[in-house]
């Protein structure tokens, strides 16, 4: 089980929570599982085609997946999965 | 004479994150800059943008900021400009820069963001970009070397997804925070430190964490593949 991060803007699907521990052994299982739990959230992260959005990027264990195997990327037991929008207030 | 005297430092926004930014590169020995803003000075704002008081509302962000900064340092070099950088004016602003230019984007605009970052990768420059909301902040320093905002993240958010901090709020101490990272990073950029640039600091501080996100440059980046 992975924990996963959750950025401010979708908190609203997991009930205010910040880390959620999901199961997945690659970070689209990771993705299915999180949204069958927290239902309307992958739409937030991926796109209809199911890729992850330009705007959002995931990081497994602080490497961006898009220079691992992107949503093939493994996920390990104790991996910690980020979902980082950006950030643009000033 | 410190290393960076020769350094024009451009602060493009003079907010929550530019304010703290100047101080930062002042106490560090900068002393000469760019800043560029059109907006006036708030009551909202003086929560977190620490150049201004309350006798300045109404006035204009940057005079308010170099009065301040020249009433700290001696011999600083401050040339203002109080307007608005269009996504559209970005590279011919650019142009009108001294070579040894940093520039620090401290927009509260994602669009802006992009576009700094497009037209500073296309000519060569660097650039600091930072962006706070709430707890938490980013700060990337993006050198003609290195991975870029756009190889991390391909577009801007759409506005539902990119909230302002006068809507969902920021923490001033957060902003304070994240614009003195700006100016380290900037500062390290001015002295040619390795391992500056090309990686996303991601700061929470409600729980403290930390991370540096390792970024590498993309093959079709749009930004870094038309690059000069």
């Amino acid at each position: 089980m992975a924990t996963v991060r959750i950025p401010t803007p979708l908190r609203k699907y997991t009930q205010g929570r910040e880390d959620v521990v999901v199961s997945g052994q690659t970070v689209a299982e990771l993705l299915e599982n999180l949204e069958s739990s927290y239902p309307g959230i992958r739409e937030r992260i991926c796109d209809e085609s199911g890729a992850v959005r330009r705007f959002v990027n995931v990081f497994v264990a602080d490497e961006d997946i898009r220079f691992l195997d992107n949503l093939n990327t493994p996920v390990g037991e104790a991996d910690e999965v980020s979902i980082v929008p950006a950030i643009a207030g000033g | 004479m410190t290393p960076l005297h020769g350094v024009v430092f451009v602060i493009v926004g003079l907010g929550g994150l530019g304010c703290p930014a100047l101080l930062g590169l002042v106490a560090a020995g900068a002393r000469r800059f760019m800043l560029v803003d059109d907006d006036h000075v708030d009551a909202s704002n003086l929560a977190r943008q620490v150049l201004y008081g309350i006798a300045d509302v109404g006035k204009l962000k940057v005079e308010r900021a170099r009065a301040f900064v020249c009433a700290r340092a001696h011999e600083l070099d401050i040339v203002t400009h109080a307007h608005r950088i269009d996504v559209s004016q970005v590279s011919s602003f650019l142009t009108e820069l001294p070579d040894r230019a940093i520039l620090l984007d401290c927009t509260d605009d994602p669009r802006l963001k992009f576009a700094i970052n497009d037209a500073c990768v296309r000519s060569g420059r660097s650039v600091v970009i930072g962006g706070v909301l709430q707890f938490r902040g980013q700060a990337m320093a993006v050198a003609p070397d290195s991975a870029c905002f756009r190889c991390i993240y391909e577009a801007p958010p759409p506005a539902e997804l990119a909230p302002a901090c006068g809507h969902v709020g920021v923490l001033g101490t957060v902003a304070g925070v994240l614009g003195y990272v700006m100016a380290s990073l900037a500062v390290r950029i001015a002295l040619h430190e390795r391992d500056t640039s090309g990686n996303l600091l991601d700061l929470d501080l409600r729980t403290g964490a930390t991370r540096t996100l390792h970024a590498k440059k993309r093959e079709n980046c749009r930004a870094c593949a038309n690059a000069a």
